[in-house]
């Protein structure tokens, strides 16, 4: 079933990627408490990753070791989103909270997926993802008007990933044929519902943003920024010296 | 110089209903929302927990080490302390 293979693999390829990022945080956050608080939201994603990678391994798919370690950075189908560089850590925290909130709208919806496995990982992520949310729900609502510098980072931080949030919601190949099927809502609808719950947010935290930017997309059609490269080549840098081997 | 960093509350956790909070240790919060959060990350994540309490540091007030009187026995009253009984830590759920 190869459209819900790729379906599986774009979300599982968001949540290595984005885990990965929020793993560069480990040790340099700018708070004892964010740093583990981070580093905890990482190996949540990974996790996530991890169980759609071996959804997709239950249809035909590869293993997910050979998904997250063995593809050229050109395979991949992640939003160009969750690709860029950490940025400070207003970026961060703006970053997440965009993700996690596309996370609960989509996870939510799928648990009244048609196919039954996808409706139990769901739900299992949409109560770690219910946990994120609540934190970096948290620190928008506190960083975006706190101060005059907080406002500053977190203004610039909405400004650059808003648009590049959009791109999240770029549909995977085959998608009407899983809508069809009823296994997933169409991304048009789950956009509109993420719209409808971070704005007013962002809004009462003093961040203005443009519903109508042009959307950073791409991803899903491997037409990736050269971040991702390096990315990759970071992530596999130890698999690669011994591939196959065991640890 | 102002110090800048967030207050201290202090975390209490329970392992399952029934038993005692224990303290744990201390964390950095902007506010009590935010110390919970902070709390499980920090104090829940690898233990069983089903209750978190934070509690200002500044709001726990303690004896003094230093002070030899507020629990001096200066006379044995060993006939009052409770041996009769076992006095469980835990109460049945």
């Amino acid at each position: 079933m190869n459209e819900l293979i790729s379906y599986l693999t774009a979300l599982a390829d968001d949540e290595l990627v984005l885990g990965h990022r929020d793993s560069e945080w480990t040790g340099y956050a700018p708070i004892l408490e964010e740093d583990i608080a981070f580093s905890n939201i990482a190996q949540d994603e990974l996790g996530h990753s991890l169980a759609l990678y071996t959804l997709a391994e239950g249809l035909g798919a590869p293993s997910p070791d050979t998904m997250a370690f063995e593809r050229s950075w050109k395979q991949f189908t992640c939003c160009r989103f969750v690709q860029y560089p950490k940025g400070d850590f207003a970026y961060t925290v703006m970053r997440q909270f965009l993700f996690d909130s596309a996370e609960h709208v989509r996870m939510k919806s799928l648990a009244s997926s048609s196919y039954e496995p996808l409706r139990d990982c769901s739900a299992k992520i949409f109560a770690e993802e219910a946990y994120h949310l609540m934190h970096t729900r948290a620190l928008v609502e506190r960083l975006g008007d706190a101060t005059e510098e907080s406002h500053k980072r977190m203004k610039a931080a909405a400004t650059a990933a808003f648009p590049q949030a959009l791109g999240m919601f770029e549909e995977s190949e085959g998608a009407d044929t899983l809508v069809k099927q009823k296994i997933i809502i169409p991304n048009n609808l789950l956009k509109e519902e993420w719209l409808s719950a971070v704005v007013p947010i962002l809004e009462g935290a003093s961040l203005t943003v443009d519903s109508q930017s042009p959307s950073d997309d791409g991803g899903r059609r491997n037409n990736h920024t050269e971040h991702l490269r390096q990315l990759v080549a970071d992530l596999q840098q130890v698999y690669q010296m011994a591939p196959g081997g065991s640890w | 110089m102002s110090d800048t960093q967030w207050e201290t509350y202090e975390v209490f956790h329970q392992s399952r209903r029934g038993k005692p909070h224990e303290h744990v240790g201390s964390v950095h919060a902007p506010d009590p929302a935010m110390a919970l959060q902070m709390a499980r990350d920090q104090f829940a994540r690898r233990l069983e927990c089903v209750s978190l309490w934070v509690v200002k540091s500044k709001d726990v007030t303690q004896t003094d080490y230093q002070d030899p009187n507020f629990f001096s026995r200066m006379f044995d009253k060993s006939y009052r302390d409770p041996k009769a009984f076992d006095a469980p830590a835990k109460e049945k759920e």
